[in-house]
């Protein structure tokens, strides 16, 4: 008992508290654990795992400490607390003379005025500063006068300590001490899998009997939810809730820089047994309350939006988009004629902001600029391998031409790189996939070829065939891969001798070839009426694009290209629901942890004794001061209350 | 004899009575409320509107217990209305600090900073310079840098407060919300508890050690200003957005504060206790205060930091069961918060049960210091958390 309630105890506590503290600062909480295997190796994660120390706010040892600062303070409340509130009461007026002469602050004055006076002088003077007095007539004729003043500083103790116990157990009700406690019986286990509801292990289930969680759920526009999240240990359990969140709309506001200046929610609650919802809306900083629950607006993301979209093939000689109706977080499979595919539509987003150039803001007058709409996803082959696309929805201006941006990773460790297919004069990809097409079949490029280039007079039928075959396996070629694999055609299968005479040749009949396609592709367009008229400058550095994001195509994954034609974005509220019954405990701790602060600094506790006793027609003062601690201004203020006495004691 | 004469002798000890001062004083903090009320009480919720009364109600009383502030906030308030003014003249717009003349080189949130800046650094050197020329003159002038830098400081938040809403009114918020902001708070209130013990404690003896922390935080300002940008005013995170931010943060400051004056007020009675053992007649310790002193004053400003800290904290808490859904999420800026409370909670109980004193002490709060700085940018710069202002 004696060590429980010791103050060596209760430091060494506090020190042990901080830390642990420290400890589930540095290393980082709650991780997976594959994370702490490549952090710390096999064998520090297993000591470091067994120790708790990946969960230290809820390992064993550490509930331990709180328990025993708990007792800790319990005891030593027990044990000061009644002294303590003695010690607030009693004036202590029969101690002897000589106690007082030993007490911190002490002295003795002689006057010669009537006992009577000189008791009403030392009364008053000391009610007037603030104590109360008490009287204490004694045997030997001689009188005490008893004062006492700040006594609230001892209930600053009380409370104090008895804060820390409220508070401590107010945190203990509101710790998941139940859970730890099925867990142990055999009763709970966390899930780990990323799986659909019905599907969750039946162990993972809590039911609202639960007295305290803290959990996150998301809910899409008009959609609702009964249960919530819970995160635990290394997986999550589901936690059923008494009553229906009905997320009615969600909504958010943006910063000029794009980032989220506030969201919110309109919720309705549905409670068994009650005929009408609880309708609010809750945004950041602002919850609903519901008996112990609160529901706060936590996080947003995409709800499911839904998408309408043109798969375009990229080799084939047809325009023939393959139309398909999804939404964001489903999984489409793709049958296509180079193999098997499925499509993940991972996330949309309605805004993204990019700083402008100091030049365009002032410009502009604004300093980010809205790119548009982007949809993300993954596309994956038989073999699992996975290509991640961003693809903007509307086309974005580059030194005064449109592009429709699309980007594609192969990790989501890496950057995007983008291509950017350039708009045709309606702002449109028409052109560009007409143009593909063209080019995906070389065949056709050929017969383009030859009716701009026929058969110059005086060439001879072979070597003219001979071209035209070239053409068409430059045009296979370039499709495959690209100019790069032009180049790197001539280096394999030329002498090097020959190489830059052979290259220079291909690249010019490449480029003629492509230029005639486009030509053509001009005329059935109507731009041009001949292929020798002039081309208007827009559909020159068009060619020019277009022939950038055709060469690279081939570093584009498979060979689709998704184009978003229409979206109605439908977003999701995070939602945080706790049920805290401890929540006001502590708040009822933490009040009285304040005034008791206060209480103790600011209130001193001192007592001052003066003892008169008539000694040969004159009066012998015996004054004694003490408080409860030992500050010099106990010194100053006992002086001026002797020199006060003093002085008025010598006027009479 | 009468009680009544008793009285009356006693009555000309009094305390300082009423004056005209200090209704000249609560009139101007009236009508000043009245004004803001006026002017931006569109813009206030009513926890707002609370906390600018209760700060009414706080500065007639801070007045009253400290009459040093009522000037100090007379030259804050004329200085503010003239950089209002002047932006008001300009048309209200952020580029005028580059055109008009008062803004450009005294008032506007930027120069005041500067300002602040210089006058603390060479505040930090004349106090230096006053103990080793035991100049009462130039430790007076020292103290007067102080103030100034303090208004300088006070002005430059007020008047970037404006600013924010200047640039863009959805960007408004009140300057306590990014680290380079709570650093020009944290200079501020350092600064002016300072000034409150060395008013009371009268002696100046102590001021260079207590501007070396100033002038560091000083330093990091400067750094963070040009190096970082950091002083480009942004906009808050959602989450930040409430009116819990106008006290929480306050109140931690004047705890860092404290704690911080205490731990240099330790260092000062370290080298003072060296100098006295190796020398009792030293002459540095012959400037310096008593032992005693500074002991007591360690303990004083530790209580004070200790008191509003746990206020803070307390505040933070219930902050974050609003914002985040839960009082206490063992987030990092949280549980350092707690291991410097648990710091000084150790601290005082020490001192209080085995009655230790002087050197053990001294060296305890320096070490308070480094934990409390951990806690302050540590913290920041090392761990992540839900805590989102101010990433280095
Ligand atoms: C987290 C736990 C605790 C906190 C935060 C705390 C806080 C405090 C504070 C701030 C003081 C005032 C010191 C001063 O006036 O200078 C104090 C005094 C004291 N504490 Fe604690 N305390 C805690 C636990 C304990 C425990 C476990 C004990 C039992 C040994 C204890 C015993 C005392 C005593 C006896 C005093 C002196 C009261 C007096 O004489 O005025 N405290 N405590």
């Amino acid at each position: 008992m004696n060590f429980l309630g010791s103050m060596n105890l209760a430091v060494t506590l506090l020190v042990m508290l901080s830390i642990a503290s420290v400890i589930g600062t540095v290393l980082q909480q709650n991780q997976s654990f594959q994370d702490y295997i490549i952090k710390f190796g096999p064998f520090w994660t297993e000591v470091f795992n067994s120790l708790g120390l990946f969960h230290v706010y809820g390992a064993a040892w550490f509930i331990l400490v709180l328990v025993f600062l708990l007792l800790s303070t319990s005891v030593c409340v027990v044990r000061n607390g009644p002294g303590f509130i003695k010690d607030m009461k009693q004036f202590s007026e029969k101690l002897s003379p000589t106690a007082l002469k030993h007490q911190p602050n002490q002295t003795t004055l002689e006057t010669n005025i009537s006992a009577e006076d000189q008791q009403k002088i030392v009364s008053v003077v000391m009610q007037k500063h603030g104590y109360k007095t008490k009287i204490h007539q004694r045997d030997d004729g001689s009188v005490t006068i008893a004062g006492l003043k700040g006594k609230w500083n001892r209930l600053g103790y009380i409370f104090t300590h008895v804060s820390i116990i409220i508070i401590c157990f107010g945190g203990l009700l509101d710790s998941n001490l139940l859970l730890k406690y099925r867990e142990l019986t055999g009763n709970l286990l966390p899930e780990t899998r990323t799986v659909s509801l019905d599907q969750v292990n039946q162990k993972s289930w809590v039911g609202p009997e639960n007295l305290s969680f803290r959990g996150t759920v998301n809910i899409a526009e008009n959609q609702k939810s009964d249960v919530l999240f819970l995160p635990y240990e290394n997986g999550y359990l589901v936690q059923k809730l008494p009553f229906t969140i009905v997320n009615k709309d969600f909504r958010i506001q943006y910063y000029d820089t794009g980032m989220p200046k506030n969201y919110e929610s309109d919720l309705e609650l549905y409670i068994p047994g009650q005929e009408e919802p609880i309708r609010q809306t809750i945004e950041v900083n602002k919850p609903l309350y519901y008996e112990n629950y609160a529901i706060y607006q936590s996080s947003f993301g995409d709800g499911g939006t839904e998408l309408k979209i043109n798969v375009y093939p990229l080799l084939s000689p047809m325009v023939n988009p393959l139309a398909l109706e999804t939404a964001v977080n489903k999984v489409e499979p793709l049958k296509t004629p180079v193999g098997r595919f499925r499509v993940e539509f991972n996330d949309f987003r309605n805004f993204n902001m990019v700083p402008l150039s100091e030049e365009e803001q002032k410009e502009t007058g604004h300093k980010f600029h809205n790119n548009g709409p982007t949809v993300t996803f993954k596309v994956r082959n038989e073999q699992g391998k996975a290509w991640e696309y961003e693809n903007y929805v509307i086309p974005n201006e580059q030194e005064g031409r449109w592009f429709f941006m699309t980007g594609v990773r192969n990790s989501p460790a890496e950057p995007y790189r983008y291509l950017f297919i350039p708009a045709d004069a309606k702002r449109s990809k028409n052109r560009f996939f007409n143009y593909l097409a063209i080019l995906n079949d070389p065949q056709k490029v050929r017969r383009i070829f030859q009716q701009q280039y026929p058969m110059a007079e005086g060439m001879d039928q072979r070597t003219y065939q001979l071209q035209m075959r070239l053409i068409e396996q430059l045009m296979t070629l370039f499709r495959q891969t690209g100019f790069a694999g032009i180049s790197d055609f001539v280096k394999k299968s030329v002498p090097e001798a020959e190489q830059a005479k052979v290259s220079d040749y291909y690249f010019t009949q490449t480029t003629f070839a492509l230029q005639s396609a486009y030509l053509e592709l001009l005329k059935e367009e109507g731009v041009i009426k001949s292929h020798q008229e002039d081309i208007p400058d827009f559909d020159k550095t068009w060619f020019e694009d277009a022939l950038t994001v055709v060469s690279s195509l081939s570093k584009y994954g498979p060979p689709m290209y998704f184009d978003i034609t229409s979206f109605r974005e439908i977003q999701a509220t995070g939602l945080q629901i706790t049920k805290s019954p401890g929540k006001d405990v502590v708040y009822f701790g933490s009040a009285l942890l304040t005034i008791g602060v206060f209480f103790m600094f600011y209130v001193r506790q001192r007592r001052l004794w003066i003892n008169i006793k008539p000694e040969n027609e004159r009066l012998e003062l015996t004054l004694a001061g003490k408080d409860n601690k030992n500050l010099p201004e106990a010194k100053t203020e006992f002086d001026k209350i002797v020199e006060q006495i003093q002085n008025i004691s010598k006027q009479a | 004899m009468q009680t009544q004469t008793i009285m009356d002798s006693l009555q000309e000890e009094e305390k300082r009575p009423y004056g005209i001062k200090d209704f000249i004083w609560i009139a101007f903090v009236i009508l000043g409320s009245v004004y803001s009320y006026m002017q931006y009480g569109s813009l206030m919720d009513v926890y707002e509107v609370g906390i600018l009364a209760g700060t009414a109600v706080a500065m007639i009383w801070l007045g009253r217990f400290w009459p040093s502030l009522m000037q100090m906030t007379y030259w804050v308030a004329g200085m503010t209305l003239v950089a209002l003014w002047s932006y008001h003249n300009h048309g209200n717009v952020i580029t005028a600090n580059e055109q008009a003349f008062f803004l450009k080189f005294l008032v506007s949130s930027q120069s005041a900073i500067m300002w602040m800046s210089a006058l603390f650094v060479l505040a930090t050197a004349t106090y230096f310079f006053a103990l080793i020329n035991k100049s009462q003159f130039t430790a007076k002038t020292a103290t007067t840098l102080v103030w100034a830098g303090v208004v300088f400081g006070l002005v430059g938040m007020m008047v970037r407060w404006r600013e924010s809403y200047i640039i863009n009114v959805d960007y408004g918020h009140i300057p306590v919300s990014s680290l380079y902001e709570v650093f020009i708070l944290f200079i501020v209130l350092t600064g002016l508890i300072y000034l409150y013990y060395e008013q009371k404690y009268k002696t100046r003896a102590l001021g260079g050690f207590v501007m070396l922390v100033i002038s560091s935080a000083v330093a990091f300002l400067l750094w963070y200003h040009f190096d970082r940008g950091a002083h480009e005013i942004q906009p808050l995170v959602p989450a930040l957005k409430s009116y819990w931010m106008k006290i929480h943060v306050p109140a931690n400051f004047i705890g860092y504060g404290a704690f911080s004056i205490a731990a240099m007020i330790g260092i000062a009675y370290l080298l003072t206790n060296r100098s006295l053992q190796k020398n009792p007649n030293s002459s540095f310790a012959a400037k310096m205060p008593s032992l005693e002193m500074m002991d007591d004053l360690m303990y004083k400003v530790i209580s004070l930091g200790f008191a509003f800290f746990t206020i803070a904290t307390i505040l933070g808490a219930m902050w974050a069961a609003e914002a985040w859904g839960g009082y206490w999420s063992w987030d990092p800026k949280e549980t350092w918060a707690l291991i410097v409370w648990l710091n000084y909670a150790a601290w005082l109980h020490i001192r209080m049960s085995k009655g230790w004193r002087g050197t053990p002490m001294a060296w305890w709060a320096f070490i308070g210091l480094l934990i409390t700085t951990f806690a302050f940018l540590g913290v920041n710069m090392f761990l992540s958390g839900l805590h989102s202002y101010g990433e280095l």
